[in-house]
């Protein structure tokens, strides 16, 4: 379950190797009892919705968004940092409304394009893409 | 200056909950536009409840809106009494009429609340809800610039711009652009000749940095629905090219249109945006809950 507590922090999973799913995450320690499957099939079913960065210093690369309010920027208190200088310290929040997500722009210098129109904010559906400066992430809702 | 406008309701004709329609939405036509403090509601389709809600959450008091109806068929005043803001004492809503003395809207919003439709009546709302006008030729409200046109529907239909400093949003929905061609039947035969719109919607839209347009059909389908008071979305695109416009949002989506379709039909209107502008004039299906600042 190590690699579980690396995507609750909202760090990249799976940095260079592409979109890793999630029950990849459980295929190094499998636990074989019936209370532990138990769990792993609880666990893919509420699959938290993740940005997959296409595009940008890094890519590809993947971050969960398990938190409910998570900034993306290259400032050190961001939970989602890239390391571009297009991107504002500061850039866009994604905030979590029920099941869905929601962006915003926080003021960035270069904005936040939601399938390439500038946006303040918006709903997140699957497969919209995020363009921050030259870094592009692509979104995926959740599974429960 | 802080120029927001945000869509409530992107869907025409009745509301269309469900899983084919979560991206673009289902909620009936409400924009809100922002310009410092001031509030400015077009339309009162069902997306005015959601709006009149989160208007409640961001916690200003009292709530002053300046509320404007393209025309008052159902799917744009049937949020209205379910507008949570009107419910409460000390807050105001405007209901402008588009021509002197014009009323028309106030009294056509109070006829829906009448006890054969609603429980509460017009009159018990909490809220101050005031008749206005914009006078013959446009009003100035709270700084900002507002001016009608009227449009052709089946009633007719109004639309509106609003400009401050130089930054113009136009909101104009329900109108059957394509009847109303200098070429209709040329543009009716052949849909890629350039299609010539009316001088005063020109005008009226000219140098608007937002242009929200009613775009409910995709060429096939107004084939079966002309008359029916929507136009092609495409047209549109040549409206926008014409006045010069800088973003086009396409709005007023057909019910029977799931966000797969409403993609093809944007896609549509951007492969004629290229055509006509070379890339100058950007094109996008305007969805629920998105934001856009106007600079």
């Amino acid at each position: 379950m190590a690699k579980k507590s690396k995507a609750d922090k909202g760090v990249a999973a799976g940095s260079g190797q592409g979109l890793v799913p999630p029950e990849d995450e459980f295929s190094d320690d499998m636990p074989t009892s019936e209370s532990h499957l138990g769990v792993i099939f609880r666990e893919r079913e509420r699959r938290p919705a993740f940005l997959e960065m296409v595009e940008g210093p890094g890519a590809p690369c993947v971050y969960m968004l398990e938190r409910v309010d998570m900034q993306v920027g290259r400032g050190a208190e961001t939970e989602i940092r890239v390391d571009s200088t297009e991107v504002s310290r500061r850039h866009a929040r994604i905030t979590r409304a029920g099941t869905s997500h929601q962006v915003q722009d926080l003021e960035s210098r270069n904005g936040v394009l939601l399938n390439g129109v500038r946006i303040h904010s918006a709903s997140l559906h699957e497969g919209d893409t995020l363009q921050l400066g030259n870094v592009v992430f692509v979104y995926h809702e959740g599974q429960r | 200056m802080n120029f927001f406008v945000k869509f409530w309701g992107t869907r025409g004709s009745i509301p269309t909950p469900g899983s084919l329609t979560q991206v673009f939405g289902g909620n009936t036509p409400c924009i809100e536009l922002r310009v410092d403090d001031a509030l400015y509601v077009c339309d009162g389709g069902s997306g005015l409840r959601e709006l009149g809600l989160d208007l409640l959450r961001r916690g200003k008091k009292p709530i002053v809106a300046h509320m404007f109806f393209s025309h008052a068929h159902w799917d744009h005043i049937q949020g209205f009494p379910f507008f949570v803001p009107a419910f409460l004492k000390d807050n105001s809503l405007i209901i402008y009429g588009t021509a002197p003395g014009d009323t028309k809207f106030h009294k056509l919003l109070s006829g829906q609340m009448e006890s054969d439709y609603f429980p509460v009546a017009f009159g018990d709302l909490g809220a101050r809800v005031a008749p206005d006008d914009l006078g013959a030729e446009g009003k100035t409200i709270e700084g900002v610039a507002v001016r009608a046109i009227a449009q052709l529907h089946h009633g007719p239909s109004y639309g509106y711009a609003f400009e401050k400093d130089g930054r113009k949003v136009v909101y104009a929905t329900d109108n059957e652009l394509d009847l109303e061609l200098e070429n209709a039947d040329e543009a009716a035969r052949d849909p890629d000749a350039p299609r010539r719109c009316p001088r005063r919607y020109v005008d009226f839209c000219r140098g608007a940095k937002l242009l929200i347009a009613d775009g409910q059909y995709t060429d096939a389908e107004y084939a079966n629905k002309r008359t029916w008071g929507h136009p092609r979305a495409t047209t549109c695109v040549d409206l926008a090219v014409e006045a010069g416009v800088e973003q086009l949002a396409i709005t007023h989506h057909d019910p029977l249109q799931s966000d797969d379709k409403v993609r093809e039909k944007i896609e549509a209107c951007r492969v004629r945006a290229q055509r006509l502008s070379g890339g100058k004039l950007q094109v996008f299906g305007a969805r629920e809950g998105m934001e856009l600042r106007i600079d």
